[in-house]
């Protein structure tokens, strides 16, 4: 039946299939009818528009179905914030005629809308909006990735102009966590929550045509870029740039080599041993703080060694890290920090003395509270002649592991045995129902790199309440629960004066430092390489694009 | 051989079955998709009880399978939480083409993003395949034809560290000197990342410039490994005793060669095209990656690393539909390589 010729016109048949499927695919564009489906085929010479190598691709451009960084600030470009903060971190109304009233309680929030802003397709924007954005973020119909912290509040439209939001209890980093990109056109979805009950698969997530921001959203193509084109109806300042795009370049690798080659104009956070290439090609490197620090959490709780218990023990290690070594291996892009508020120093109290690289002084105060390496191992034995062997652990990624090498010799230096272990970031932070180490408490020392809510200082990582047992197995609180912390955390959370709230910090800062609870290593700040040709670009570490509008190119 | 077939094609049903436990019981198990969606701190419990609600993902492991295979459009869902069922479910489930929503892209379903990214990655791989097995059997061929001689030995050598080079050390390497270093010499260069310009738009010449690098990476590596598994085998055949008969009835060498030596050779050569094939449907992972590819295997890392279920189960379901498909279709071409092979 199947004879040579029809097998050979089968073959045929299905590489003439592969080539036309081939040639019939790829190339879609998600874009609603408002927007061309496929980028132009030719830039005008005149036209003004840079690339940007992008890292990791948003999974959606609705902000409140995303918790990626990658996706949050890219809202500066097509959404808008009711406020905005500049390069150094302050605030500035943006949709507002001021900044937002607080009253005296603390407990009701009233913005007052400008009356001259309009979503991109010329519609007005009003309190209207922010009423339906925080009903579809609460609305258990909406797979929205959180919650957190509409749900702290009702929220209420006295007029056009008017937006009052009223907490039921005191919740002072508001500011830091609402509206970030999060506004949603109630005209063009709430017909889809009304026809589907759900805006899940309104193509606006995907496709937000209509913004209120200076760009506006043209062009996704899945994996290969995202475009966004100037915003003719913008009430601000025009954008002097034609067009953005975010080309996807998943590898770090290949990133730094598209900025040296000129095919992108913008990267960021490059690895840190590709800063001598940008320089040499004559790249400018940038600089921000964003918050993040990389730090030792030290982990006191009941199952943690006898010696990390001890804050003679934690004090030691401060003294016997040379933190300043490593940073220098990043090239001055970084520098040491000591506390986990570095990067918000009005909050932290300015008396502290940052711990010095002393070995000789750590030995001392080790031998002086009877860690006495007794069997002449190199390793110091504590009161009941156990050894001193300190258990770290960290996410597998290369910088973290090759900084492990650096500290374990210097902890050997000093007398202590530093085991380290690396884990992927999944089984690091699984939950203690899922035996993750950090949460059961296998590991003494714990290092990653994270944030308050910048720019506000809240954290709740040292509260009580969080430290992960069976009965709340996603607590984050893996290190330990101090009554003296927990009540100046708590304090902080319900005081409203922003003075008196510093002072608090003062404290919690000063106490944590004193009691090594946790040390910092190295501002883990974001670093952004741009192409020369760029011109007037800030960058700032809450909103990155925050003057896009004022971004222009040379050439 | 149609019996043989449709007998081929009935076994493979409960195989596929019984891969689709296989794989969603070990996705299922690998990781949690709800924990990376508090952003800066893990999912609230309150975040996490709904979304598992709403997705589904509260269910025990059968359900959610069952629901994946058939749907759950003929129970009742509670939407509300309430103990109280409120509608029919809206999931077909795959044996009627539906593989889900993507836990990651919600709003979008599995295929969808399967469609987006399958064409870019037969744009890629479809052309490197060809490329690969062309030179890979003149190489080999010509290397066998050749043995022990000078050029043998180059080619030998040229293909052991071919081999050796890791795609990426490969990939990296031609990145920086056909695009970055070219450029800065003032060279002729080619574009370091991507399947195109944006700003210049999807053009054939676009594609096309942007597809030599992420191929020639792919094909040195494997021809180099192809290569010698042609000469090794044409080797063992060019010895035979039908080999020097086709000679001795004065066949020309060209006949010789194609029609009987490379005819025989290629069989184990099928076998081992014929696994290839369909994982060329899964893309270059580290190909993809590296030079920014849209294609399969970056879109499969992605939601693997997120553990979108319906996304990856997608993705290796029609892997394992294609190595199916492609064992049957190297079966059938053994009985046309080999009149010996006989199905019926």
């Amino acid at each position: 039946m199947f004879n040579k010729h029809t097998i050979t016109k089968l073959l045929g048949l299905i590489i003439i299939a592969s080539i036309v499927l081939t040639a019939c695919g790829g190339g879609e564009v998600t874009a609603t009818k408002e927007a061309p489906t496929t980028a132009p085929t030719m830039a005008p010479a005149a036209e003004k528009i840079i690339t940007i190598a992008w890292t990791q691709e948003p999974n959606s451009l609705n902000r409140s179905y995303s918790s990626m960084w990658y996706m949050s600030v890219l809202t500066d470009i097509y959404s808008c914030w009711p406020w905005t903060y500049d390069q150094a971190n302050e605030l500035h109304p943006y949709l507002l005629t001021e900044l937002p009233t607080v009253s005296e309680d603390g407990l009701v929030v009233t913005m007052k809308l400008r009356d001259d802003i309009v979503w991109s397709d010329g519609t007005p924007i009003t309190s209207d909006d922010f009423v339906f954005t925080h009903e579809m973020i609460t609305s258990t119909a909406n797979t929205v990735d959180s919650a957190y912290p509409y749900d702290k509040f009702t929220i209420s439209a006295p007029d056009a102009q008017t937006v009052v939001m009223t907490f039921s209890e005191v919740f002072t980093s508001w500011m830091a966590s609402l509206w970030q990109g999060s506004l949603m056109p109630k005209h063009i979805l709430q017909p889809v929550f009304d026809a589907e009950g759900t805006i899940d698969t309104a193509e606006w997530n995907m496709a937000p045509t209509v913004g209120c921001g200076p760009f506006n959203f043209t062009a996704w193509e899945s994996g290969s870029y995202l475009r966004f084109d100037k915003n003719p109806n913008f009430w601000g300042p025009a954008p002097k740039l034609d067009a953005i795009v975010f080309q996807f370049v998943p590898d770090d690798a290949a990133q730094t080599a598209a900025c040296l080659a000129g095919d992108a104009d913008v990267c960021f956070w490059p690895p840190y041993e590709d800063i001598p290439s940008f320089r040499e090609a004559g790249l400018n490197i940038v600089t921000e703080p964003s918050g993040y620090n990389e730090g030792w959490f030290f982990n006191f709780r009941d199952m943690a060694s006898p010696g990390i218990k001890d804050v003679v023990v934690r004090k030691a290690i401060a003294m016997g890290l040379d933190r300043q070594a490593n940073t220098d291996l990043r090239l001055g892009v970084v520098k040491v920090t000591e506390t986990f508020w570095d990067a918000m120093p009005a909050n932290v109290d300015p008396s502290i003395v940052p711990y010095e690289y002393d070995p000789e002084a750590a030995k001392a105060l080790l031998e002086e509270n009877g860690y006495i390496d007794s069997d002449g191992d190199g390793i110091r034995e504590d009161h009941d002649g156990n050894p001193l062997t300190i258990t770290q652990g960290n996410t597998d990624k290369t910088e973290r592991q090759n900084y492990q090498a650096l500290a374990q010799q210097q902890m050997l230096a000093i007398g202590i045995d530093l085991k380290t272990l690396s884990y992927n970031s999944d089984i690091l932070f699984g939950s203690f129902s899922d035996n993750g180490p950090a949460a059961v408490g296998d590991l003494d020392i714990m290092q990653w790199s994270d944030v308050p809510y910048f720019p506000d200082p809240d954290s709740s990582y040292w509260l009580c309440s969080d430290i992960p047992t069976n009965e709340n197995p996603y607590g984050y609180n893996y290190f330990g629960c101090d009554p003296t912390l927990d009540a100046l955390f708590q304090e902080q959370i319900v005081t409203v004066d922003p003075t008196a709230r510093e002072q608090i910090f003062w404290e919690i800062t000063k106490y944590m430092h004193d009691n090594v609870y946790y040390l910092g290593i190295w501002e883990d700040g974001d670093v952004w390489i741009v192409n020369p040709r760029l011109v007037n670009y800030k960058f700032s570490g809450v909103n990155p694009f925050f003057n896009i509008t004022e971004w222009d190119v040379t050439q | 051989m149609v019996r043989y077939i449709i007998r081929r094609l009935l076994q493979a049903i409960p195989l596929l079955f019984i891969i689709s436990i296989l794989i969603f019981v070990l996705l299922q198990s690998s990781g949690d998709p709800l924990a990376s969606m508090g952003g800066k701190r893990i999912t609230r419990p309150e975040d996490r009880a709904r979304l598992a609600h709403i997705m589904g993902l509260d269910q025990p492991i059968y359900i959610q399978y069952i629901y994946w295979l058939v749907g759950n459009d003929w129970v009742q869902i509670d939407i509300d939480n309430d103990g109280i069922p409120d509608t029919y479910g809206q999931r077909k489930g795959v044996l009627r083409g539906d593989f889900g929503d993507s836990l990651v892209n919600r709003g979008k379903t599995a295929l969808s993003l399967i469609e987006e990214r399958l064409p870019n990655t037969l744009i890629l791989m479809i052309p490197a395949e060809i490329i690969i097995l062309f030179f890979s059997l003149l190489v080999g061929i010509f290397s066998a034809l050749r043995q022990y001689s000078l050029t043998d030995q180059v080619i030998t050598a040229g293909s052991f560290i071919g081999y050796s080079m890791p795609i990426f050390f490969v990939a990296l390497a031609s990145m920086y000197l056909f695009a970055v270093n070219f450029r800065k010499w003032g060279l002729p260069y080619l574009p370091t990342v991507g399947m195109f310009d944006p700003k210049v738009g999807k053009s054939l010449s676009q594609v096309v410039v942007h597809m030599i690098l992420p191929i020639f990476s792919m094909s040195l590596v494997s021809i180099s490994g192809y290569s010698r598994f042609v000469r090794s085998q044409m080797l063992e055949v060019i010895s035979q005793d039908y080999i020097r008969t086709a000679y001795a009835k004065g066949l020309s060498e060209r006949m010789v060669l194609i029609g009987h030596a490379l005819k025989n050779a290629a069989i184990p050569f099928v076998t081992l095209v014929g696994i290839d094939i369909p994982f060329l449907l899964g893309g270059a992972v580290i190909t993809e990656t590296i030079f920014g590819w849209p294609g399969m295997g970056r879109l499969f890392i992605d939601h693997l690393n997120r553990f979108d279920t319906p996304v990856v189960m997608g993705i290796l379901m029609l892997i394992s539909l294609a190595v199916v498909f492609f064992q049957l279709l190297t079966d059938i071409v053994y009985g046309w390589l080999d009149p010996r092979i006989r199905y019926n």
